[in-house]
């Protein structure tokens, strides 16, 4: 790697002008036609969703359909509580991307704007929990819950997600908390605020785009958790979740795929919505996390 | 904020120091900002976390490891038969256990190819991102976003759609007949792969290309100048600065990819023909629930922590040698 | 100071050892509330519709007769069943009061403690005296009675009558017969299976086992050992897996498939013949193939012979978790009664439990009259002990079928693994 030559450059730009084209043309096309590849599950799902069931159960599957339908929607919405389904989702969701933040916010805060011991032990900690496959915790969770007699609740559901999404998300708000200068904290207290009134009048407020990046994570792995939902909501059909909903469309000897689609479709626009919203803070708090 | 959004002088010290000149340690931090002494304070703050933390995942984490150590049978749990102290017994039984060791081993293979492939696919998108307009870039970002936004359940369903024997679009475009995915080995962990990849190569796309939007315009096109290829560029220019991000992401996808539970679950009917497609994971929740061998269960899980633990301890090894501070 | 690692190792132990995990206790509950809500969890059926329907008329009458009682019923799916019921076992409170079971997991569902002893009740109850043996025993571990038999469930040979005339085929007389002529279909007809097979249909891959006068295994009361990888298995796991392939059931397709794909298949005009129950009929009735197909008994080996068939048949059991006994024991009753299961088998086809209706509905309605005869020459049932259920949760067999069929071991290597699973299974659970 050398440095730019001061010399060349007229020449260069010229070069640039007409060597860059068609490269970047080719390079523009590949783009798009990723773009294609990859929208392309999602828009199959999408159309077989609205498609008649004649169509989507033929040998002859067609990009597009001439006869949308409702049907399959109808079909899930129908079926017992698709409603009460998706609400429970939602507060599962909510429920962990809140405490999740504000916790982690708290505990973000103490490890970056105090010195005391055992900082680097709790944070390698914190790092180390990251790791931990929530998975294999399944079979003792069950019985901590059943002990607590939690099965069966949303509870069961909000708690472990909780747990789980806070070390990553203390991990990612450290950056976001580090970036506030310390100087504003002075300033603040030379003002006579407390400590109380800077911490959620004056940081919270700054520390807030990398919260909403951290809550994206915590929302998705709230949102999509099959395993847990599945394990810990093992009787009460009231307390289910979307995934637990879908999969009875699901049936491996004769699924209905247009219900399993319509399903999909419902369970996946809410966080597509969320994730649109959030994209700008989502790719500069990914670097945040990533470095600082 | 960060000095990833502010190109700025730590850049240049990661250049610096993977070039060779690996001074002191750290050498370009700054120096640490003056922080309070308090005792208390920080405690207080952090009691929230620690308690969560510490009741549903330390808690947890020591009952996974007492229950392997029994025998935990359906009999036990309901409180039928009495249990008992089996020690390592149940490591024993599954160590000797040929069907483990092949668990094991697709397990690691499986986690390999899709981190192998999430990052190939990731990276190089990445790259082709900072090479288009706007229009291209917005079409590729907002795909990549949909990808990744897509639930792990519904992803699976929709390419077992795709790839349906009978309905699917896949094998009428590729004329396979009803050649069917789920049912050779090696072809159900590629459809299960290639899912994988799809809903994971936009997290590992959008830090990059947040990466390489960090880095210095000049140096980019110095090399362009200096006629250097694409390949070469990203060898030798972008991915030792990118270093950083590049084992974050890496680490990420292993710890991901090595404890997929869902797509295999779903895909291949919860472990496929004769448990062919069967991960760690998978058999682990089979080991427990189905069979209600509960503690051999928790003696995977255990396997599994350990091995992911492994892994966490190689990637503090690489942040400490690049002197980041913790 | 420095610790040796066997004092450690020491230490550890008696750490671990003074807080063992918990067990749940699901001793039985004392609470018998008179009033609430009960729940219920019965199997989804293929084609559920008619069975909802009974099951709703009886619950009308129930909800009538109890005051300020309620009742949810669920309906799950025959294949996650295992994990539901174990998991209600292990949370006593989230539980049902009532479930149905298939009565080869009895002797499971017993020694996990999970099902309540009704035999005062069925004692005195009038019309469990007309319960016919098989059933009776079905229900029964150790001489106690565990719940109410619901019906019982045999399987026979289901055959397109319109392919065979078409064809010039006969009705197979022998299971050798039944083997070609279910590849003569398919070599005529390449859109067809020539009879559909499922490497996870275990009850119907037995008969032929069973016909080669092999056994699953061999023994009484506690001990049992596996004899699937004995000579006479393993002719009829040949037989068995003879038919997949290209030349009948695709591997690619049928390998997975379970007895209720294959009866879907028939259903849904894709097979051409089906083993399947008399509780099969009438998703079949309600298929494509209404009309066009009959029933008779599964062949033997030897020519006009019955393959011995599997005993099945599911149960209504009260669990032992329950705080509303009285009124669940009650609700059994009247799910099991001669009426709801007249019923259910005019609405499902399911035969009933009481040899007097069972006769009276042999009269009615003809297509019962081959499963009668299968239940007339031989039935066969699996091992009476707790391990079976372990073995059936951990698809001991169904991996076995699948590692022939799918060509990865050969049937010694298969069979012998799974006998070595299963005896360890028998090993252990004892």
């Amino acid at each position: 790697m050398s440095l730019p030559r001061r010399d060349r450059e007229p020449r260069v730009n010229l070069v640039r002008r007409f060597v860059r084209r068609p490269g970047r043309l080719a390079a523009e096309t590949a783009a798009l036609l990723t773009a294609a590849v990859v929208a392309f599950p999602l828009y199959w799902m999408v159309l077989s969703a609205f498609k008649p069931a004649g169509e989507i159960e033929s040998a002859e599957p067609r990009p597009w359909t001439l006869a949308p339908t409702l049907d399959s929607f109808r079909r899930v919405f129908g079926q017992q509580e698709f409603g009460r389904y998706f609400l429970n989702s939602v507060v599962v969701a909510v429920a962990v991307v809140v405490a999740s933040a504000l916790i982690a916010f708290l505990a973000a805060t103490a490890v970056t704007r105090f010195r005391f011991r055992m900082r680097t032990t709790l944070l390698i900690m914190f790092l180390v929990a990251q790791m931990v496959p929530v998975e294999a915790l399944t079979i003792p969770l069950f019985f901590t819950m059943r002990d607590l007699g939690q099965l069966n609740t949303l509870w069961s559901l909000i708690l472990p997600h909780i747990a789980f999404s806070l070390p990553f998300a203390i991990w990612m708000l450290r950056g976001f908390v580090k970036a506030v200068p310390e100087a504003l904290e002075e300033a603040a207290y030379i003002d006579g605020a407390s400590r109380a009134r800077f911490l959620w009048q004056i940081l919270f407020p700054l520390v807030l785009p990398g919260l909403v990046a951290t809550s994206v994570f915590s929302f998705i792995s709230t949102w999509n958790d099959f395993l847990f939902a599945k394990s810990f909501i093992i009787s009460d059909i009231s307390q289910s979740t979307l995934p637990m909903a879908l999969l009875v469309f699901y049936k491996p000897d004769d699924p209905d795929w247009g219900g399993v689609m319509a399903a999909s479709t419902v369970m996946t626009i809410p966080v597509l919505v969320f994730f649109v919203l959030v994209q700008r803070r989502l790719v500069s708090g990914l670097g945040g996390a990533v470095k600082d | 904020m960060t000095s990833l959004m502010k190109p700025g002088a730590p850049d240049r010290r990661r250049v610096r120091t993977h070039g060779g000149t690996a001074g002191p340690r750290g050498g370009g931090r700054t120096a640490p900002h003056p922080r309070r002494k308090s005792s208390r304070a920080p405690w207080l703050y952090l009691a929230p976390a620690l308690v969560v933390l510490g009741g549903l995942l330390a808690y947890p984490i020591y009952q996974l490891g007492l229950i392997s150590l029994f025998h935990y049978t359906q009999a036990q749990v309901s409180g039928g038969e009495p249990t008992t102290f089996e020690g390592f017994g149940n490591y024993a039984r599954l160590f000797g256990d040929e069907q483990f060791w092949q668990v094991l081993l697709a397990t690691v293979v499986f986690a390999a190819a899709c981190v192998l492939c999430t990052l190939t696919v990731g990276c190089a998108l990445a790259v082709l991102l900072t090479r288009v307009r706007a229009v291209p870039r917005l079409a590729l970002m907002l795909a990549a976003l949909g990808a990744w936004a897509t639930p792990a359940i519904t992803g699976s369903t929709v390419w077992l759609l795709l790839f349906d024997a009978d309905f699917g679009p896949v094998n009428r475009l590729l004329g396979l007949g009803d050649h069917a995915w789920t049912y050779g080995r090696f072809s159900a962990f590629f459809l299960v792969l290639l899912e994988v990849v799809w809903c994971s190569f936009p997290f590992v796309m959008v830090t990059v290309y947040a990466g390489i939007r960090a880095v210095p315009s000049e140096v980019l096109e110095a090399a362009s100048l200096d006629g250097a290829s694409q390949w070469r560029i990203w060898r030798s220019v972008l991915a030792p600065m990118l270093r950083p991000i590049l084992v974050v992401v890496t680490i990420q996808s292993v710890i991901w990819d090595f404890k997929v539970f869902t797509q295999i679950y779903v895909m291949t009917g919860g472990g496929g023909i004769a448990g062919q497609n069967l991960v760690l994971n998978v058999y682990a929740y089979q080991q427990a629930f189905a069979s209600s061998q509960y503690s051999l269960g928790a003696a995977i899980g255990v396997v599994m922590l350990l091995i992911l633990l492994a892994v966490t301890l190689v990637y503090l090894r690489l942040l400490r040698r690049q002197g980041e501070e913790l | 100071m420095k610790l040796s690692a066997r004092t450690v190792a020491v230490a550890a132990v008696l750490a671990t050892a003074a807080c063992a995990p918990q067990t749940s206790g699901t001793t039985s509950s004392d609470k018998d509330e008179k009033t609430g809500t009960l729940r219920v969890w019965l199997f989804q059926e293929v084609n559920n519709t008619p069975k909802e329907q009974v099951v709703d008329t009886v619950l009308a009458e129930f909800e009538k007769a109890h005051e300020d009682t309620e009742v949810t019923v669920e309906y799950i799916p025959v294949e996650t069943r295992a994990q539901r019921i174990k998991a209600a076992f292990n949370d006593p409170g989230s539980a049902p009061d009532l479930i149905e079971y298939g009565n080869t997991d009895t002797a499971g569902y017993v020694k996990d403690g999970g099902l309540a002893d009704v035999t005062e009740e069925f004692a005195a109850w009038d019309e469990a005296a007309d319960t016919d043996a098989t059933a009776r025993q079905s229900v029964t571990v150790d001489g106690k009675v565990y719940g109410a038999p619901y019906f019982v469930g045999v399987r026979a040979l289901y055959y397109r009558t319109d392919v065979l005339d078409e064809l010039g085929l006969d009705v197979p007389r022998t299971q050798a017969e039944l083997i070609s002529t279910a590849k003569e279909i398919r070599a005529a007809r390449p859109d067809l299976y020539g009879i559909a097979v499922g490497g996870a249909y275990t009850y119907g891959a037995m008969p032929f086992i069973w016909a080669h006068g092999g056994e699953l295994a061999t023994g009484k009361g506690g001990s049992y050992a596996s004899a699937i990888d004995s000579a006479a298995a393993r002719k009829g796991i040949e037989a068995y897996t003879s038919l997949f392939g290209d030349d009948n059931c695709p591997a690619a397709k049928c390998a997975g498939m379970g007895g209720n794909d294959t009866v879907t298949a028939f259903a849904s005009g894709k097979a051409a013949m089906a083993i399947g129950g008399d509780f099969s009929h009438a998703a079949v009735e309600a298929g494509k193939v209404k009309g066009k197909y009959a029933v008779v008994p599964l062949p033997g080996v030897a020519a006009g012979s019955v393959a011995p068939a599997f005993a099945g048949g599911n149960n209504l059991g009260v669990l032992k978790s329950t705080s509303h006994r009285t009124l669940a024991v009650d609700l059994m009753k009247r799910l099991a009664s001669k009426k709801a299961q007249g019923a259910l088998f005019e609405g499902m086809g399911f035969l009933p439990t009481f040899s007097d209706v069972r006769q009276q509905a042999a009269a009615k309605e003809s297509f019962v009259k081959p499963f009668v005869d299968t239940l007339a020459a031989d039935t066969k049932f699996v091992p009476a002990s707790p391990a079976w259920a372990q073995i059936d949760s951990s698809q001991v067999l169904p991996t076995m079928f699948q590692e022939i069929v799918s060509g990865k071991k050969s049937v010694a290597a298969a069979s012998g693994d799974a006998a070595r699973k299963m005896n360890e299974a028998f090993g252990s659970a004892g």
